[in-house]
C-alpha cells in the first residue's frame, strides 16, 4: 500500500484555508473546456465556458470574457449542484443523542418551522458537500399531528446565513398509522382545507361590508393553509397507497392545490392520474422492498417508470440526513434500473427546483453559480467531486472524517490525540 | 478445545476398579444432540457447465482476463483460459464479469422481514439481557421478499442473526439463499452456528431504561462475564460426566441448560462468536473477555472504529464487518471514515468485510465495496476490483467458518457463482445470473428463474 496523502492533504488544507479568507465574492471566475450538463432544454454542451460573478451565472460560451480566473475543466463534467430534500440535515446531529435532536416534537403541528433550529454547523453538512450537493430543502419529521411543520431551504456552505428560504412548504404525512384509522388523518386534512377556504371567503365578505371592522385576525395556521390554498406554499404529502394518492389527486383538484408527493411507493400504479393532474412525485429511488402493506409496489423500476410516463420525478433519500453524500449513486442505480440518464440528472437538479419552489438546479444565465465540476460520471463511484461552486464561492470538499482518516493513517511514536 | 480423552492409565484404573468390585451397570449415557433441526438443503437441478470468456475475479486475490469458469457437479471444476469440457452447457460470458457468489455475514432478512408488521418481528428475545438459549433460525420467515432481492444482488450466502437488543441475543444461522419453504432447506449443510453478542448503547440503553442490569458499559461486562463463569461451570459438569461415564462409572448426568449449551459450545471452538461492536475500547475488552473465558471473540461487526485498532483486531485474529458510511445514528457510531474496511484490510493477517445489517444494501454489496475502494483510492491506497471482491467473499467465509465450501472461486470448493453485466464495482452493475451449487437460481433474462415470494402472488 503505498500512500502519498500527507503532502496533497497538506495542500488541500491550505487551499481551503486560502478559500475561507476570500469571503468578499468579487471576483468573476470562467470555466472553460467543460462538458456541461444544463439540466434545461440546450442540454449538454461541449467544451463550453461558464461564467460566474457576484454569485450569479452571468454567461455560458460568451463570445469573450475578461474573468479575474480562469479555470481549465480540461473536459470534465460540470452539472448544477445537487438538491437533497425531505430530509433533517442540521436539524439532528446524532440520531439517539436527545440533546441533540430537532427534527421532531410532539407538539409539531401546521405552523411548526424547524428552520430555528437550524445548526449550520452541523457535521453532516461538509459530508454532504462531498457528494455535490449544494441546496437542501429540510424538513421536519413532524410530531403527533399528521402536519408535520413546514420546510425550508439551505444552502450547503456551512454559514450562519445558509438559511435561503423558511415556511416554504407545509409536510403532512399520511397513510398507514400504528393506532386508528388512515381516514382520521385524510379527514383532519380535508377539513382543515375546507374550513379555512370558508373562513377566508367569509373573511373577504366581512372585508369587504365594513373595511374598518376590528374583527380578529385570521390565526396563524389559517395563513398557512390560506397560503397553500393559493398555491404560493406546496402541500407536500408523504404517503404511499395507491388509494391515499387517488384522494390527494381529487384534493387538489377541489382546491387547486400545489400537491407534491413524497415516497409514493404506488405512484406506478396511477402514474397516468398523476399526470393528468400534474403532480410531481419525490421517490426513494433504492427502495424496493414491501415494508408495509401501503408499499406493496416499491421497486428499483419505478423512477423510470414515472419519468416515462411523464410524471415529474425528484430522487431523493428521505429522513435521516448522515448520507446524503449517496444521493448521486440512487440517480446512478435509476439509470441502471431503466431511468434515462437525463432524467436522473434531473430528479437532482433541475426537477427538484420545480418541485419547491427553487431558483437553482439549472445552469443558465441569472442563475445562482451553484455548481460541481466533476472528476467523471457524478453517478459513479469512481468519480468525485474536484471543484464546487455555491452561490460563485468556492466551497471545501474537507469533512470531519476526513481528519478522522489522516489521524489514525498517519502514526507516529505518540498516541492519536497529539496528531 | 481438547475434549476429555480416557488415557490408557484411566481405562486401566476402571478396569482394576470392575476388578475388584461388581461392575456398576451404566445407564445409558445422556448425549446432547447438536444438531436437532438438521439441513434438509439440495442443489437445485444443475449441469456440467463452462462459463466462457469473461473477467474473474476468483476471490483469492486473481484477476483472469478472458477466463472460463468450469463447474461439474455443483462444483468448481477449473478457472482458466480456453478451458474445454465435453458435453458442457456452453454460457457465453465475453465482456461481462464472473465473481464467487457474494456472501453476508450480516442479515436479518426472514426475523426482521417485509413487510414490517408486529406479526413478523422475531429478531429480538427482548426478554432478558442473556439469551443465548434462542436459535434465529426458529424465526427465520423463508417467504420474506428479502431473500429474492438479495439473490438478484448476488447473494448465495447469507448469516442471519438476532437483533443486539441482548449482551447475548441467541444463535444465528448460515443460510444458501435459495427459495424455500422452510428454513431447514436453506439451511447450510454443516456451517457452524454462530452467537451473537452486542457491545454497548443497546443493551445498555434498553436494560437501563428498565432499571436492570445492564443500565452501563460496566454492567455490560459484568453481564458476559457473568454469563461464562456460569457456562464454564456447566461446561465443567459435563466434562466431569462424561469422563465419569468413559470410565465406566454410572454419574447422573448434568441438568440440561439451554443458554448454556450454547455457550459451552463457544467455549469448545464450535460456536463462532459474531459481535456487534463498534468502538475500539469496547472490542479490546472484548477479545480480552475471549482469553478470560479460553474462547475466541472471533468477529466484530459494525466495527465503525476498526480502523483505530487495526493492528490489534490482525494480531488476534478477529475479523472485522463494516458498513461504507453508516454513521450518526448512535454516539457509538460517530466516527466513522469511509475508508475503515481499506484500512483494516491494510494490516498483515488481516480479516475485513463488508456487510449489510440491511435488506436493502444487502442487494448491492458491491457497490457498498465500490465506495470504500474508490475513496480509499482518492487517499493514497491501490486497491484493486480482484483485492476488494474478498472482502464479501472469501474473509466472509472465513469469517462464518465456511471457507473450505464457498467464498472463492477455486476447484473443488461449491459452484456459488455470478456473472455480472460489466465492471461489479459500477454504479450501473446488475448481477446477471447467479448461481448455488452449480444451479442457477436467478436470471435477469429469463422470467422462470425470478423467483418470487408467496406473500408477492395476487397483490394489486
Amino acid at each position: 500500500m503505498t500512500r502519498f496523502t500527507q503532502s496533497a492533504l497538506a495542500m488541500s488544507l491550505s487551499i481551503s484555508l486560502a478559500l475561507s479568507t476570500n469571503v468578499a465574492q468579487a471576483e468573476s471566475v470562467a470555466i472553460i473546456n467543460a462538458t456541461v450538463h444544463t439540466a434545461t432544454e440546450q442540454g449538454v454542451l461541449n467544451n463550453a465556458t461558464v461564467v460566474i460573478e457576484n454569485g450569479t451565472i452571468t454567461a455560458i460560451n460568451p463570445q469573450s470574457s475578461q474573468a479575474d480566473k480562469t479555470i481549465d475543466a480540461k473536459g470534465a463534467m460540470l452539472t448544477p449542484g445537487f438538491i437533497a430534500a425531505m430530509n433533517d440535515m442540521g436539524l439532528v446531529e446524532v440520531g439517539a443523542v436527545a440533546t441533540s435532536r430537532d427534527a421532531s416534537d410532539k407538539e409539531a403541528n401546521i405552523t411548526f418551522d424547524p428552520s430555528l433550529a437550524f445548526n449550520p454547523k452541523a457535521t453532516t453538512i461538509s459530508f454532504a458537500r462531498k457528494g455535490g450537493i449544494t441546496r437542501n430543502i429540510v424538513t421536519s419529521g413532524g410530531g403527533e399531528s399528521i402536519f408535520a411543520g413546514q420546510t425550508f431551504v439551505v444552502d450547503l456552505t456551512g454559514e450562519f446565513d445558509s438559511v435561503i428560504a423558511s415556511n416554504t412548504g407545509l409536510f403532512v404525512q399520511l397513510g398507514a398509522t400504528d393506532e386508528g384509522s388512515r381516514a382520521m388523518g385524510m379527514q383532519q386534512l380535508i377539513y382543515k382545507l375546507d374550513d379555512a377556504k370558508k373562513a377566508l371567503s367569509q373573511e373577504s365578505k366581512t372585508q369587504k361590508k365594513a373595511k374598518d371592522s376590528s374583527d380578529e385576525e385570521p390565526s396563524r395556521e389559517d395563513r398557512v393553509i390560506a397560503a397553500v390554498l393559493s398555491g404560493e406554499k406546496p402541500l407536500i404529502v408523504a404517503v404511499d397507497r395507491a388509494s391515499d394518492i387517488i384522494h390527494l389527486i381529487k384534493l387538489k383538484q377541489d382546491y387547486d392545490l400545489d400537491v407534491v408527493i413524497v415516497n409514493g411507493a404506488d405512484a406506478v400504479v396511477v402514474a397516468e392520474q398523476l399526470v393528468q393532474a400534474n403532480i410531481p412525485v419525490v421517490i426513494d429511488a433504492m427502495r424496493n422492498l414491501p415494508d408495509s402493506f401501503d408499499s406493496l409496489h416499491n421497486s428499483l423500476n419505478n423512477a423510470g417508470k414515472l419519468a416515462k410516463a411523464g410524471v415529474k420525478v425528484a430522487i431523493a433519500l428521505p429522513g435521516d440526513s448522515h448520507s446524503i453524500y449517496a444521493l448521486r449513486y440512487s440517480a446512478g442505480n435509476a439509470v441502471a434500473n431503466g431511468m434515462n440518464y437525463d432524467d436522473a440528472l434531473a430528479a437532482v437538479t433541475a426537477n427538484i427546483a420545480d418541485i419547491f419552489h427553487l431558483d437553482s438546479g439549472r445552469i443558465a444565465v441569472g442563475k445562482p453559480a451553484d455548481l460541481v465540476l466533476w472528476s467523471g460520471d457524478p453517478f459513479e463511484f469512481s468519480s468525485k467531486v474536484q471543484k464546487m461552486w455555491i452561490a460563485g464561492e468556492e466551497q471545501s470538499l474537507q469533512s470531519r472524517q476526513d481528519e478522522l482518516r489522516e489521524r489514525y493513517l498517519n502514526k507516529t511514536d505518540m498516541p492519536a490525540g497529539y496528531r | 478445545m481438547a475434549k476429555f480423552t480416557p488415557s490408557l492409565v484411566a481405562v486401566a484404573l476402571a478396569t482394576a476398579i470392575a476388578g475388584c468390585s461388581p461392575a456398576e451397570q451404566q445407564d445409558p449415557q445422556v448425549i446432547i444432540n447438536a444438531n436437532p433441526y438438521p439441513s434438509t438443503y439440495h442443489a437445485l437441478p444443475n449441469s456440467t457447465m463452462l462459463l466462457k470468456n469473461a473477467t474473474v475475479l476468483t476471490g483469492t486475490g486473481e484477476r483472469i482476463n478472458d477466463a472460463d469458469v468450469l463447474i461439474k457437479e455443483g462444483k468448481i471444476s477449473a478457472v482458466g483460459q480456453q478451458l474445454v469440457a465435453e458435453g458442457a452447457v456452453i454460457v457465453d460470458a465475453k465482456g461481462k464479469w464472473i465473481t464467487p457468489g457474494i456472501i453476508d455475514v450480516h442479515s436479518h432478512l426472514g426475523v426482521y422481514p417485509s413487510p414490517n408488521a408486529e406479526s413478523h418481528n422475531d429478531g429480538n428475545e427482548m426478554t432478558n439481557p442473556v439469551t443465548a438459549e434462542v436459535w434465529a433460525e426458529h424465526s427465520v420467515w423463508p417467504q420474506d421478499p428479502g431473500f429474492n432481492r438479495a439473490r438478484e444482488g448476488g447473494i448465495t450466502t447469507l448469516q442471519i442473526l438476532p437483533g443486539s437488543a441482548n449482551l447475548i441475543g441467541g444463535r444465528g444461522v448460515t443460510l444458501k439463499n435459495v427459495p424455500a419453504t422452510t428454513m431447514q432447506a436453506m439451511k447450510f449443510p454443516q456451517a457452524p452456528y454462530g452467537l451473537k453478542m452486542a457491545c454497548g448503547e443497546n443493551p445498555k440503553n434498553l436494560y437501563g431504561s428498565r432499571n436492570e442490569l445492564p443500565m452501563t458499559r460496566m454492567g455490560n461486562m459484568a453481564g458476559y462475564r457473568t454469563a461464562f463463569i456460569q457456562a464454564t461451570e456447566y461446561k465443567r459438569a459435563w466434562d466431569k460426566y462424561d469422563a465419569d461415564y468413559a470410565a465406566g462409572k454410572n454419574p447422573v448426568a448434568p441438568e440440561r441448560d439451554l443458554m448454556k449449551d450454547t455457550l459451552k459450545g463457544v467455549l469448545e471452538g464450535d460456536i463462532l462468536i459474531h459481535n456487534h461492536c463498534y468502538k475500539a475500547e469496547e472490542m479490546a475488552m472484548m477479545i480480552d473477555l475471549g482469553k478470560e473465558f479460553g474462547y475466541h471473540a472471533g468477529t466484530f461487526h459494525h466495527a465503525v472504529e476498526a480502523y483505530k485498532i487495526a493492528d490489534l483486531l490482525a494480531e488476534n485474529g478477529n475479523c472485522a464487518a463494516m458498513w461504507p458510511d453508516w454513521w450518526g445514528f448512535k454516539l457509538e457510531a460517530y466516527d466513522m471514515v469511509l475508508e475503515n474496511v481499506a484500512m483494516v484490510d491494510a494490516v498483515k493477517n488481516s480479516c475485513a468485510i463488508v456487510h449489510s445489517d440491511s435488506g436493502v444494501t444487502i442487494q448491492r454489496l458491491n457497490q457498498e465495496t465500490a465506495k470504500i475502494m474508490h475513496a480509499a483510492n482518492d487517499n493514497g491506497f491501490e486497491l484493486t476490483e480482484q483485492h476488494v471482491i474478498g472482502w464479501i467473499t472469501a474473509n466472509a467465509a472465513k469469517s462464518l467458518g465456511i471457507s473450505d465450501k464457498t467464498g472463492s472461486l477455486e476447484a473443488g470448493k461449491n459452484a456459488d457463482v455470478v456473472i455480472w453485466n460489466t465492471n461489479p464495482f459500477s454504479v450501473y452493475a446488475q448481477a446477471e445470473k447467479v448461481f448455488i451449487d452449480g444451479a442457477k437460481v436467478y436470471d435477469r433474462q429469463d422470467p422462470a428463474f425470478q423467483a418470487q415470494s408467496d406473500f408477492m402472488l395476487g397483490q394489486q
